[in-house]
């Protein structure tokens, strides 16, 4: 086990984890960060999505030891960002399991100067599994907050 | 399992109630024989009955809160019943008004009556409607908890290492060795045939894990593969059907038949692949046990958790938080019991949670199947013989569901079950994606064949005149097929057509536009949660019809990941044309009834267009 401080969420966080523990463990386990979530553990399906330094990152595919940017999860993201708004208003989720890391990659699209266009962004997310199928309302949400 | 319902019962009660939509909110219920849903005798999220089922006993309830209310004002402000208004959650009286909260106490003291008076339809305030889903801002915001996200004070976690193959168990394994490990409090065989591990991190159980050295049984699988089962699954109908039915003379009948198509249908078996994998957190501590449970069925949770800990029915707690997908999986209870036996041996609180890996292993799929299917007749059809070759679910029942839409004179229904050692289980809309994919599809299959219209044959033989009417409504808002194909079903009460263009681009299939029309019968309540099912049915469907296929090797799961089982992803969902529909007939459900007809929509697009069968889910064409 090591000892490292992590920036999380504009938080110093001291916590101890193991050299071989991705960084999705430490964030959902060890800080409780809850809406970073488990689905594949090998990247392929974006439930655990966070952005760090402003790109969008599948914690379950990097340690947190080599982690020393300023990490952002869902709950640390303005409620009233325009992304939260744009989810709620087209009544996005079912289940809702994997709708944060949705919202986190959706997020850093934003971040992205020049602004991507809606279809780069719905080709940036289908790298991202929705087993509810709620892709309909995901694309129109999307094309809320993105140029077409 | 999106959890809709958290809604759409909500706000049957509060409708009722009279009672503000911003100021309501829902917590699950514990597992009790109160909240049992009346006709299945058990609370089970499953078979898309949560309204059909509910909408009365939830109607009461509002409507006997709301007749509480007034009769404790009516005591506590002594003024007769009959001169309340209540409304918006307030009693008005006298030009004045005060909360409903403010009349608990004494409403507390009276009985509740049994037979409330119920709203007229042009009373209600929200049925009809779509006020906003209750549980999705706690879901954008990070405040929704999931089974996985359960905590517990000194929590221990779990892991359950599975074997190989299906059909077998753990003999003996490492265990000196693995308690020796960091963090690692106890191991043992599970009555799963799994080996646990519990340790003080998830992640020390992993490390643990790749240490592991399991001796396991013998399985009955060793050596299989896909081909070697739909092999297997084939011969089963050399021999003796499980049952046969028949009707009319279909004997006599094939050989006047002047018109005839046999075809056989090859379907895998389909992994559920919920978000969350199976998790859940026991807590036992040798007098009473909590389960934090994301679990469809609360009665089962609660059964296997009794039958573990043998404790009195009182000490047992079952919570459900939200769930990460359900599609059917959650409902079997065996993670619930793994959990518990978990807890059980360390009398600590437990967390397992299966890895993706470990979740697909663990089985419980949609069965595989091989269907025969003959249409026989003259100018229109009039025989149909079925062969299914499956592994039963419900007694075997859930094998030939679904299997009555057309009017046939002559029909032979013949099962071939299936025991084998890989586990089977519900998968959203249990048989009716296979039976509807065979029977829809082998329908073009014939209408081609002898120059039929596809769309005219099924009105020709179906059954009643919803069918028809509903079918006739998606042909005009369609227009021209044209290389369109029409699939039909109904099932859970529910009609639905669908009607999908297809087409090829290279080797890949490419949905442009489905439409899906849907007769939910008498009661639309909640028109945005209706849709949204069908959204995703449509989206599960086309899944299943392009990509899903659970590839076993050597006796146990070949596909471990999303990287070999396929899912349909956003940028694969055509365009959507949802028409929900109401009509006299009783409530039908609407979270499986649309899954089944996308496929067969889509293969007889194929059909028409480029004339291509498809004998084999997924379509693949070569």
């Amino acid at each position: 086990m090591l000892t490292k401080t992590l920036s999380v969420n504009s938080q110093k966080r001291q916590i101890r984890f193991y050299e071989s523990e991705p960084l999705l463990w430490v964030l959902r386990e060890r800080l409780n960060l809850k809406s970073v979530k488990f689905g594949c553990g090998v990247g392929l399906c974006g439930a655990c999505t966070v952005v760090i330094d402003g790109q969008p990152v599948r914690s379950c595919t990097i340690l947190a030891k080599d982690i020393n940017g300023n990490i952002l999860t869902l709950e640390g993201l303005d409620k009233s960002h325009p992304v939260i708004k744009s989810w709620i208003s087209f009544q996005v989720p079912q289940c809702g399991y994997c709708q944060s890391g949705f919202i986190m990659s959706v997020y850093a699209m934003t971040l992205k100067k020049p602004l991507p266009n809606a279809s780069e962004v719905l080709s940036f997310l289908s790298s991202h599994i929705c087993r509810c199928g709620t892709y309909e309302r995901i694309t129109k949400a999307v094309r809320s907050i993105f140029p077409e | 399992m999106g959890q809709g319902v958290f809604t759409g019962l909500a706000m049957v009660v509060a409708d009722e109630l009279d009672f503000p939509w911003e100021r309501v909110f829902v917590s699950s219920a514990p597992a009790s024989s109160t909240y049992f849903d009346p006709k299945m005798g058990l609370q089970l999220t499953g078979g898309s009955t949560s309204l059909k089922h509910m909408l009365e006993p939830m109607r009461k309830l509002g409507a006997s809160l709301k007749d509480l209310i007034a009769h404790a004002a009516s005591i506590d402000l002594s003024i007769p019943k009959d001169s309340l208004t209540l409304k918006d959650g307030k009693v008005f009286y006298k030009n004045q008004s005060a909360p409903y909260g403010r009349f608990i106490k004494t409403a507390m003291t009276l009985r509740p009556s049994q037979e409330p008076k119920l709203k007229k339809e042009s009373e209600f305030i929200y049925i009809g409607k779509s006020p906003p889903r209750l549980d999705i801002p706690p879901k954008v915001k990070a405040e929704a908890t999931f089974g996985i996200d359960a905590k517990a004070e000194n929590l221990l976690y779990a892991i359950a290492e599975r074997p190989p193959r299906f059909g077998s168990k753990a003999l003996e394994f490492n265990r000196s060795h693995i308690l020796k490990l960091p963090e690692v409090e106890e191991a043992f065989i599970l009555s799963s045939g799994a080996v646990g591990i519990i340790a003080r991190s998830f992640w020390a159980c992993q490390i643990a894990r790749k240490e592991l050295k399991v001796v396991w049984s013998e399985s009955s699988l060793k050596g299989m593969d896909n081909a070697e089962l739909y092999e297997l699954f084939l011969k089963r109908m050399d021999k003796e059907p499980s049952k046969s039915t028949s009707s009319g003379s279909p004997q006599t009948y094939i050989k006047k038949a002047t018109t005839k198509i046999e075809e056989t249908f090859f379907q895998p078996y389909l992994y559920h692949a919920t978000i969350e994998p199976m998790t859940c957190l026991a807590s036992f501590d040798g007098r009473s046990c909590l389960v934090v449970a994301p679990t469809q069925s609360q009665t089962w949770a609660f059964d296997v958790t009794k039958n573990i800990t043998a404790l009195p029915d009182k000490n047992i707690e079952i919570q459900t938080p939200y769930l990460g997908g359900g599609f059917g999986r959650k409902s079997h209870a065996g993670f619930v019991a793994e959990a518990v036996e978990l807890s059980k041996r360390v009398k600590k609180p437990v967390k397992l949670i299966y890895t993706r890996e470990d979740d697909v292993r663990s089985g419980f799929y949609r069965p595989l199947s091989v269907t025969k299917v003959l249409i026989a007749g003259d100018s229109i059809p009039r025989l149909l013989s079925f062969k299914i070759s499956t592994q039963p679910l419900m007694g075997g029942r859930a094998s030939t569901s679904g299997l009555d839409d057309y009017s046939f004179e002559h029909t032979l229904i013949e099962r071939y079950d299936v025991e084998l050692d890989i586990p089977v289980w519900f998968w959203r809309s249990v048989g009716h994606t296979h039976n509807a994919f065979s029977i829809e599809h082998a329908l073009d299959i014939y209408a081609q064949k002898f120059s039929q219209d596809p769309f005219k044959l099924r009105m020709a033989i179906l059954k009643d005149q919803r069918a028809k009417s509903l079918l006739e409504f998606a042909k005009e808002k369609w227009g021209k097929l044209d290389g369109a194909g029409i699939a039909y079903h109904s099932s859970f009460g529910s009609r639905v057509v669908a009607i999908a263009k297809a087409r090829l681009d290279k080797n890949s299939v490419i949905v442009e536009r489905i439409l899906v029309a849907i007769d939910i019968g008498k009661r639309l309540i909640h028109p945005d949660l209706v849709r949204q099912q069908v959204e995703g049915s449509v989206v599960m469907g086309l899944s299943l019809a392009l990509k899903e296929e659970l590839f076993i090797k050597d006796g146990g799961a070949l596909s471990l990941n999303f990287d070999s089982y396929g899912l349909l992803r956003i940028d694969e969902v055509p365009k959507l044309d949802i028409h929900i529909l109401t009509s006299d007939s009783p409530m039908g459900g609407v979270g499986e009834p649309v899954v089944p007809v996308i496929a067969p929509a889509v293969a007889n697009s194929l059909l028409w267009t480029y004339g291509i069968k498809t004998n084999k889910l997924p379509i693949k064409p070569s």
